[in-house]
């Protein structure tokens, strides 16, 4: 430590005058104190303190077709289907086939979100009530999500995201619309230019 | 009285501890701190995962709202190695200060015939420059593919980082993921922002 000499006081040698007890040297450390505190701010604004977070996405294998056990084709009273739409809406069916002849009439439209998470719960508790669990012990209800051309990136997250949220544990995400399903949709779909 | 006494002195308060205290949280923000780089501006959605992102050993393929496709890795030594696998199979031979420079690029989006003029700029010149993308479509052979191959070549411990912008159209991402899976990699992260979980949840 460095010493600093205590100015003032002005006590030449030999004034013959009873002289105050010298101080001991003392470091002033305020101006270290402003320095840190300076650097301490700079790096608090510099830091960006939320890390992003991430959610696993798993896809299922397409590059070897021939290996995939085969499964039976989903019965459509198990299934709500979202279709994910401009503008932040989600078309969904619930529990019908687009090929049906109902699936025009039944056919509704929702928004991401509250409402959203208000349907998957609604047609969970639906469907597993009226099916029995299958011989693994799943739930039988599916959730098959379609993203279409005219949806964002955002938007499946937030479906994705609302899965977690409704532990909906069985969901799939199929990125080709049949023809049933474009004739059902119709321009609902088409990329405006 | 005849007594001289010592000027009053106002109160001195000892700042010894002041600076301690300061110089550790000035040691907890120098470690902490990650500066920002110079990538592509994103806004990812966000979602009530609570993993965070890994940060080392990650490639991170963005995004950006215009469906430009930037890719990064984030390791120096392993960005040069990736040029250099590149260059090996696309017969392109990148010069040392070529490599160093290229290693100190957070993420780029070139195709590749674009990229050597790229790293020819003065250094000054270079974030300056549009960045037009790297070529993606959804036969799965992209430069796009290359790239990811090149880096998982020159790290096997790499994991797959997607990071989209809100306003991202949905068939970039597929084209990406076609991409992905062309080369057996079905598992992956997409980077978002977090969110309070809403009332009710619980995490199980």
């Amino acid at each position: 430590m460095a010493a600093i000499e205590e100015s003032g006081g002005g006590h030449g040698k030999g004034d013959g005058k009873v002289r105050a007890k010298k101080m001991s040297t003392r470091v002033d450390m305020t101006p270290m104190v402003d320095l840190g505190f300076l650097l301490i701010t700079f790096f608090m604004l510099a830091t960006t303190m939320s890390k992003p977070t991430s959610m696993t996405l798993a896809v299922p294998d397409k590059t070897d077709e021939e290996d995939q056990e085969k499964t039976e084709p989903l019965k459509a009273s198990k299934v709500l289907t979202l279709f994910m739409g401009a503008n932040d809406e989600v078309y969904y069916l619930d529990g019908v086939a687009a090929d049906d002849d109902k699936a025009e009439a039944s056919l509704k439209t929702t928004r991401y979100g509250f409402d959203l998470r208000s349907v998957i719960f609604a047609s969970a508790k639906r469907i597993n009530a009226a099916n029995p669990k299958d011989e693994k012990g799943n739930e039988p209800f599916v959730v098959v999500i379609k993203p279409t051309a005219v949806s964002t990136y955002k938007n499946m997250v937030d479906v994705l995201d609302e899965m977690a949220i409704t532990k909906s544990k069985r969901y799939a995400l199929v990125e080709t619309l049949t023809d049933a399903e474009k004739k059902l949709l119709g321009d609902k779909v088409e990329v405006k230019n | 009285m005849g007594k001289v006494r010592p000027k009053k002195h106002a109160p001195h308060t000892d700042m010894t501890a002041m600076t301690d205290v300061a110089f550790l949280l000035l040691t907890f923000f120098i470690m902490t701190a990650t500066f920002k780089s110079n990538d592509a501006e994103i806004t990812t959605p966000s979602s009530i995962s609570q993993i965070k992102v890994p940060d080392d050993d990650i490639m991170i393929i963005s995004i950006d709202k215009a469906g430009k496709v930037f890719f990064g890795v984030d390791a120096k030594p392993v960005r040069a190695a990736m040029l250099e696998n590149i260059g090996q199979a696309k017969g392109i031979t990148f010069t040392d200060t070529e490599k160093a420079k290229f290693a100190l690029q957070s993420s780029f989006g070139f195709p590749l015939n674009q990229l050597k003029p790229w790293l020819n700029m003065p250094k000054e010149q270079m974030p300056q420059v549009k960045q037009p993308g790297i070529p993606v479509d959804s036969t799965g052979a992209s430069e796009l593919a290359d790239w990811v191959y090149a880096a998982r070549k020159a790290n096997n411990q790499l994991r797959i980082a997607l990071k989209g912008d809100n306003l991202s159209k949905f068939p970039v991402f597929k084209d990406v993921l076609a991409n992905l899976q062309s080369q057996n990699i079905n598992k992956f992260n997409l980077i978002t922002g977090s969110e309070q979980a809403p009332a009710g949840y619980t995490n199980d």
